[in-house]
């Protein structure tokens, strides 16, 4: 006999499954609308519980096209997000790279490390609110100080695991110690940095969301917080659904950006990147 | 001779803290640090002091009050939490089309940085506990869903191959092969779950709260009492690491063969068991 964990290798091509994805898709929102329409008593607090798709629709409308509100405040969160997480990637990294190279430094930095780790950083957001202001730095410190974590970490525990083979490899050709750092050490953890990188991206978006939350004059936060003050759900809706959009674009591009850059992992770009190199060092194969 | 290099390790550590305070200290005092931005150690041993031994009341309680509601609004939906999250993976583990065309959502709702809906949270469930319970549900659902998942589906070939041979029924193989073999991943996926619980209940309370540790913070800062919001934030990693220490023990304690010494442990005891019975 055998035991029923469906197969995860199986592959169907996408053009099978849309169809019924689609179809899912489509019933979710009728039924969401029709819940709206028949399902409340109340038609006010219907659209305060769940305001119909089609209305969250126009208000997306109205907000990126006819009326642009939305702008201002997505570029706002935007900027605050990559800044903090770009701060927050270099203090990371630092940190774990000064770690993996002075044992002392890492003895004396793993206790601070567990109390950061353990203290929800996001609850510092009143005091920078407070000392920084309701512009743009409150939300770019918090967002640093909540992203430096995912970088710090994956940085590290990339750097730490040594092939040691290729350790005595370089070490037989030998190589600088620079050059097995750069070239074993910080190539091999490339996998693991990329993915601290985009942990850090999406905790950073969070910290300028609570900063924002908290105080201040423009982002995504404040708009968002305003049309539930309003009682626009739909216009809410419509903001946390471009705050999905473009953070999801955001990842695909960040995605893509993985992809070229650690060319190794993909056989083919692995081949035409050494055919590139190749050429350039005047080997005709 | 473990005991006494632990001694000098615990002593190493805690005498780089003390230079570290020192030192803040001393600038504080004489180097003349703004006390807005960095408020001196001292000040904030005070109000430490203040707030847990001599019980003073802020916001209709004490520090206690404040500190038992939000762990317990964390653990209501920490429960929440890993409960639908544990669930949906189980579902979509054994279901191939609950998997394909259910899951991605929870995938698309994870992409939407769950503090987000805190003001339409907040709008529904009203400024109580409810809203700071469903947003600690919001953002810890998705560890343990997406961990669980991983995990159930990892496969041993070699595994099933035994259990097949021996002729071990459906159910026997879910509870000793694939269950036990998911564990670790789970295990990892209710950490990450914990903390964010915590963060998620702490952000709501910045939203409006009547009580909890978040709320204190914020009023704190507010009044640029800068030695009390530091207090509340040492209170905070208090917590914290508290409850990060718990979810590691029971890792620990569950996920017992995940190191030598932990398996030697277990099987000796169920040897002796054995020997007793036989």
């Amino acid at each position: 006999m055998s035991y029923s964990t469906t197969d995860q290798t199986k592959h169907i091509s996408i053009f099978k499954t849309l169809p019924f994805h689609l179809m899912i898709f489509a019933a979710l929102i009728f039924i969401w609308e029709m819940t709206n329409l028949y399902g409340f008593e109340d038609q006010i607090q219907a659209d305060m519980i769940a305001p119909r798709p089609t209305h969250i629709v126009l208000a997306m409308l109205d907000i990126f096209i006819i009326d642009k509100t939305v702008w201002k405040h997505l570029i706002s969160t935007f900027q605050k997000a990559l800044l903090g997480a770009s701060i927050g990637t270099v203090i990371g990294m630092g940190l774990a790279i000064s770690a993996t190279l002075s044992v002392t430094f890492r003895k004396y930095i793993k206790p601070w490390i567990i109390l950061m780790e353990a203290t929800p950083r996001i609850a510092v957001g009143p005091i920078f609110v407070a000392l920084l202001g309701f512009g743009l730095w409150a939300a770019v410190a918090l967002a640093a100080l909540v992203a430096f974590f995912g970088p710090f970490v994956n940085t590290f525990q990339g750097l730490m695991e040594i092939d040691e083979e290729a350790e005595e490899l370089f070490r037989s050709i030998g190589a600088s110690k620079f050059q097995t750092f750069w070239k074993l050490r910080f190539a091999s953890a490339m996998e693991l940095i990329s993915a601290g990188w985009k942990l850090a991206t999406a905790s950073a978006f969070g910290g300028a969301l609570v900063a924002e939350f908290i105080q201040a004059s423009e982002g995504m936060g404040v708009l968002i917080s305003q049309y539930v003050i309003m009682i626009t759900m739909d216009y809410a809706f419509a903001g946390l659904l471009s705050v999905t959009i473009f953070g999801f674009i955001l990842f695909k591009i960040m995605d893509y950006f993985d992809y070229r850059l650690i060319f190794w992992k993909n056989d083919l770009l692995l081949l035409k990147e050494s055919e590139k190199r190749r050429k350039k060092a005047g080997i005709t194969s | 001779m473990k005991l006494t290099s632990f001694i000098i390790s615990f002593l190493k550590y805690s005498l780089s803290f003390i230079i570290v305070l020192g030192l803040w200290e001393a600038y504080a005092r004489y180097g003349g640090l703004n006390e807005l931005f960095l408020p001196r150690p001292s000040k904030i041993g005070s109000k430490l002091y203040s707030l847990f031994v001599k019980f003073e009341v802020i916001e209709q309680g004490t520090i206690y009050w404040h500190f038992f509601a939000t762990l317990a609004q964390m653990s209501i939906g920490f429960c929440y939490g890993i409960t639908i999250g544990t669930t949906l993976a189980v579902m979509a583990a054994f279901n191939e089309t609950f998997r394909r065309y259910i899951a991605p959502y929870a995938v698309v709702f994870n992409v939407t940085p769950g503090i987000a809906v805190l003001p339409l949270i907040i709008a529904w469930f009203g400024f109580g506990w409810e809203s700071k319970i469903a947003l600690a549900t919001l953002v810890c659902f998705f560890p343990p869903f997406i961990n669980t998942l991983t995990g159930l589906l990892k496969k041993n070939d070699e595994a099933i191959e035994l259990f097949q041979t021996i002729g071990a029924t459906q159910s026997q193989y879910f509870w000793k092969q694939q269950l036990p073999n998911a564990l670790p991943e789970i295990f990892a996926g209710l950490k990450l779950a914990i903390t964010t619980a915590l963060l998620g209940t702490i952000v709501a309370q910045f939203g409006s709260a009547t009580e909890g540790v978040g709320i204190l913070m914020q009023r704190f800062a507010f009044r640029l009492d800068m030695a009390g919001s530091f207090a509340s934030l040492v209170t905070m990693a208090i917590m914290g690491l508290l409850v990060f220490t718990i979810a590691e023990v029971m890792d620990r304690r569950i996920v017992f063969w995940r190191d030598a010494k932990g398996l030697e442990r277990v099987s000796k005891k169920k040897q002796r068991k054995l020997m007793v019975n036989g």
